[in-house]
């Protein structure tokens, strides 16, 4: 037994919140459970209620569609999403992010919904969806709103949803033709484990507009804000202006798998192999245009 | 406290039990259904000794409510041999010497069955990736990657 709790599975997104709603903070919202039971587990405090929404049909939709983007049902394991064409060939920092989650079990049963209501400051997803500009469609017993996804985290583990709300999905919007993003993550072994920092990117190089956001440094994950690549800039320059931007942004704390100091020296690495990423190798923006 | 009535299928059998809902689907398994082949490591979701099929697919089974799996088909260990004959992904562990405790080799045993069923012909990449969530203390993993291999050659699937 994990903890001492009660548990209905709902078929409809307003079955679910009337119950959250009715249980006056008792109740939680469950979708894959591999934070939330090892919650319970390791905290022995347990909710009254999981109110678990796997069951309903649209928390469980992957659409894609060129003009209005991606919408991604919140109870969507990460392996669909790791495995989907369109977000590997179009928004591929969120595939390489949701692959970098956990093992293979774990992406079986973890959701994206899941990983950024958890909100942990190192959650993989997080930077990538920052990047790519994604917002998340809530709903409460009073109705539905879309939060941006910028807007969501506020402070370790805690969220902008108001007390009964649960995300319902999250929406990519379309991205240029010729999109271009990444992630990547540093962590202590390489099976899997925690980020000591993740990072995302995106640019696109017929606007030049480029986005890095950055996990793991600071109570929530931090976009940095957006930089337009106009005239040619050697890639060193570049990662040394992101790094002034990034220094000022980030507070990382020392942890049990890294140091503050460490990972300060590493947002300058991890920008570089980033950049080269999404830049190509020579670097400067005029390359890759 | 309240019990949830659920019904699943296990290795083919169709099991109706009644569950509490913090029971977990390896607490199901072993203290109600005596299969004690999945093992509890870490209880976290880090270890992979508690790896079942959840309708197909690998999952730490620590990580799963029993109640969540009413109406579901779940594998395990126990459900590899036919008729007393080891299954080939079995036999391909002993040959390539890929057991010491054997803690770990239930888990292991079905996240390789998953990848074999999901990708005939798995590259080491693939195989190291299927087994990563999976830790063995004993053996190291060259000789597990070798059996998967091994039973890929066999023709497992």
């Amino acid at each position: 037994m994990i903890g001492v709790f009660d548990y209905v599975r709902v078929s409809s997104v307003e079955e679910g919140c009337a119950l959250i709603a009715a249980h006056n903070g008792g109740a939680v919202a469950l979708a894959g459970g591999t934070d939330l039971l090892v919650n319970i587990r390791n905290t022995g405090r347990s909710p009254d209620l999981l109110v678990d929404f796997k069951d309903v049909a649209k928390m469980n939709q992957l659409v894609t569609d060129e003009t209005v983007g991606v919408k991604i049902g919140t109870c969507v394991p990460l392996n669909v999403i790791a495995d989907n064409k369109v977000i590997n060939e179009h928004y591929r920092a969120l595939a390489e992010a949701a692959r970098s989650v956990g093992s293979y079990q774990v992406r079986n049963r973890a959701t994206l919904g899941g990983n950024i209501a958890n909100a942990s400051p190192a959650a993989d997803t997080a930077p990538a969806l920052l990047v790519l500009n994604a917002s998340v469609s809530v709903a409460g017993k009073d109705g539905t709103r879309k939060i941006p996804i910028r807007e969501l985290f506020t402070e370790v583990k805690k969220t902008s949803l108001r007390i009964g709300e649960v995300i319902t999905d999250i929406t990519l919007p379309p991205v240029g033709p010729r999109p271009r993003s990444a992630f990547i993550k540093k962590q202590r072994v390489k099976g899997h484990d925690l980020a000591i920092i993740n990072m995302a990117g995106y640019y696109d190089p017929d606007t030049r507009l480029l986005r890095m956001a950055i996990g793991s440094c600071a109570v929530t994950p931090i976009l940095l804000p957006e930089i337009n690549l106009s005239g040619h800039e050697p890639i060193d320059g570049l990662v040394k202006r992101l790094n002034a931007i990034a220094q000022n942004a980030i507070s990382p704390i020392d942890d049990i798998r890294a140091s503050a100091e460490y990972r300060r020296g590493l947002v300058l690495v991890l920008l570089h192999d980033l950049l080269s990423m999404l830049l190509g190798a020579e670097g400067g923006a005029d390359e890759a245009t | 406290m309240k019990l949830h009535e659920i019904t699943l299928t296990v290795n083919g059998t169709r099991e109706t039990v009644s569950v509490p809902a913090g029971m977990t689907l390896l607490e199901l398994l072993r203290e109600k259904l005596y299969l004690t082949g999945p093992k509890e490591g870490c209880g976290a979701g880090e270890c992979g000794a508690c790896t079942v099929l959840l309708d197909g697919r690998p999952v730490t089974s620590c990580l799963v409510l029993a109640v969540e799996t009413d109406g579901k088909e779940v594998r395990t260990i126990e459900g590899e041999a036919t008729d007393g004959q080891l299954s080939t992904l079995q036999q391909a562990f002993i040959d390539a010497g890929a057991i010491q405790c054997g803690f770990c080799t239930p888990g292991m045993v079905m996240s390789a069955r998953a990848l074999l069923e999901r990708n005939p012909h798995p590259s080491d990449a693939e195989i190291t990736e299927a087994i990563a969530g999976n830790l063995c203390r004993c053996t190291g993993y060259e000789s597990i990657i070798a059996a998967v291999r091994l039973a890929a050659e066999r023709g497992e699937k």
